[in-house]
């Protein structure tokens, strides 16, 4: 326990002593909303398929997932970092497993996705008349919480197989670009071609946010998001187990 | 309970690259250090010093044979290891983008220190390192050499058994180097076992009680400093300083076949093996119809037994050209 909570020490010393860091983190999916959803809201009005709900509402679970996925991305970034000025191999001399490494780097970030989205929530609320269901708001937590350690564990494979971070960055291109985008982020998919709807269906983050979207403004059935929520579930797990493998082969 | 630090048996470490012949890094070595001695790990660049650390800090996996740190085999109980030690390795490793403090407090919190231990100790260590003024500065902000004071006294925020120190003196001014030398002797005095890799051979002449002397990653010599003296008798240093320094110099002493020599300004320094009696006659030949105004002889430094035993054949000569 001591071990996790030194990463955990060592995560929250970090964000909270660069301002910079932890203004971004808490407020990225506040201003996304803000800035893309306001615009979109404005141009197009109710998404196709969906009376009653509007595009910001429609939205809050893509900004919520986009956010998770970001520190996921962001927090396996810092591990270049880390290695670069030697610290990453100093650490792992320190007195804790390979696991609890990974463990510790997590738990910090969940922790502040969960803030994260309890503000976006609350501010989506006042500023811009986003209705959410406040009595699930456990189960959304739970949503942000397994998603951003899924995303980490997934972003934290390539960041460990990998020494060079320009072969990073460009396959975190990709990612943003094939994840985001092929998903039910921005878009309900019923209207979408049928390539594209199964496309989507088999991306995580789809999972994620349609666990999301109906735990805040309750669309979907209960069946469909528990499966979609089991299956990342098996995803976080499995990428949690191969990103421990590739932080053993770290030589 | 072994006596034994390190207990090191048959470790072998290749590496295999796509493409590649395979590198045995580590071949077979077989070694252990007792408790509470200051042990030196000397070789050439390339000689496996670095991997041989890597595995006995659990970084790396080794390929064969066995090691233990204070009895916990490296591969079977790397979290009991990793409790009894700490390590300074070769980089500049700090947190960047935590203070000097933070840096202190963080690294005590990985060990299991308690805070108020770990506040107290931070601030003792921040003294003994003059490192007052820039406490409250992040590391990416001091300079190398602050860095390096960061890393290295973070090894001293705890009393692990085992402390490794890989070339711990680069990017050192030297009373900082002086003061560090007095402190590792004070640790080992308390029964900390130190393992140290050096380039610079006579700081390893000063410190250590034991050294090893590894090449292509095998034993080449292994004892005190005395006991590896004796390996290498027959060889002396000639030190001469000339009124002028003569032309026909570099000639002279290729003729010699040296270990080592080297010339600067109207000195030189040259390690040769002799016979005891022939010490004499090379001073006279070198000083013939030369004005001397400075003659030393001493017996072999192990920088000398060092480059004899290291050296592949050929390279020696190779040297004394560069020299001379």
């Amino acid at each position: 326990m001591s071990a996790l909570s030194a990463v955990v020490y060592r995560e929250a010393r970090i964000r909270a002593t660069n301002v910079t860091f932890i203004f971004w983190d808490l407020l990225y999916p506040l201003l996304y909303m803000l800035v893309f959803g306001v615009g979109v809201n404005a141009a197009l009005g109710a998404p196709a398929g969906l009376p009653g709900v509007d595009y910001n509402e429609f939205f809050l679970a893509g900004v919520l997932a986009m956010a998770s996925f970001a520190i996921a991305s962001n927090t396996s970034w810092s591990f270049f970092l880390d290695r670069d000025n030697g610290i990453f191999y100093e650490m792992l001399t320190y007195p804790l497993s390979r696991s609890e490494y990974l463990l510790g780097k997590v738990i910090f970030n969940v922790l502040v996705s969960i803030v994260q989205a309890v503000l976006t929530l609350v501010v989506g609320r006042w500023l811009l008349g986003v209705r959410v269901q406040w009595r699930s708001l456990p189960e959304l937590l739970v949503g942000m919480a397994l998603g951003t350690a899924g995303w980490f564990f997934f972003y934290a494979i390539f960041a460990l197989s990998t020494r060079r971070n320009d072969v990073f960055n460009a396959v975190t291109s990709v990612f943003y670009f094939f994840f985001l985008f092929a998903s039910s982020m921005f878009y309900p998919l019923d209207p979408l071609p049928v390539w594209f709807r199964r496309v989507a269906l088999a991306n995580p983050i789809t999972w994620q946010i349609d666990w999301l979207r109906h735990f805040s403004i309750g669309t979907g059935g209960v069946r469909p998001v528990l499966w979609e929520g089991a299956a990342f579930f098996v995803f976080a797990v499995l990428s949690f187990l191969y990103a421990v493998r590739c932080l053993q082969r770290q030589e | 309970m072994t006596e034994y630090a390190l207990e090191v048996d048959r470790l072998v470490k290749t590496y295999a690259s796509r493409g590649k012949p395979q590198v045995r890094a580590i071949d077979g070595l077989t070694f252990s250090v007792p408790r509470g001695i200051i042990f030196g790990l000397l070789g050439p660049n390339g000689a496996g010093k670095s991997t041989l650390l890597r595995v006995l800090t659990t970084l790396t996996r080794p390929t064969g044979g066995s090691a233990r740190v204070m009895n916990f085999d490296v591969l079977k109980k790397p979290i009991e290891v990793r409790r009894r030690i700490s390590s300074v390795i070769q980089e500049t490793a700090a947190e960047l983008l935590l203070s000097v403090r933070d840096n202190f407090l963080t690294y005590a919190r990985f060990q299991g220190l308690e805070t108020s231990a770990a506040k107290s100790r931070a601030d003792g260590l921040i003294d003994e390192f003059q490192l007052t003024g820039e406490v409250e500065k992040k590391v990416q902000d001091l300079s190398g050499g602050f860095r390096r004071r960061v890393q290295v006294a973070k090894a001293f925020l705890v009393d692990t058994p085992v402390l490794f120190l890989d070339e711990f003196s680069t990017g050192m001014d030297p009373i900082l180097k002086r003061q560090m030398m007095h402190r590792l002797r004070a640790e080992a005095e308390k029964g900390r076992t130190i393992i140290l890799t050096t380039q610079i051979l006579s700081e390893a002449e000063e410190l250590c009680d034991d050294i090893l002397i590894i090449n292509k990653g095998r034993q080449v010599a292994r004892g005190d400093l005395s006991t590896l003296k004796l390996l290498s008798q027959g060889v002396y240093e000639i030190e001469m300083t000339f009124d002028r320094m003569p032309e026909t110099m570099a000639a002279d002493l290729a003729k010699l076949q040296p270990i080592r020599s080297s010339m600067d300004g109207n000195s030189i320094e040259v390690a040769v093996k002799l016979k005891e009696g022939n010490v004499m006659d090379v001073v006279t030949n070198l000083s013939r119809d030369r004005r001397v105004l400075h003659v030393e002889v001493r017996g072999a430094t192990l920088e000398d037994i060092f480059v004899e035993l290291t050296a592949p054949s050929g390279a020696r000569g190779e040297e004394n050209r560069e020299a001379s």
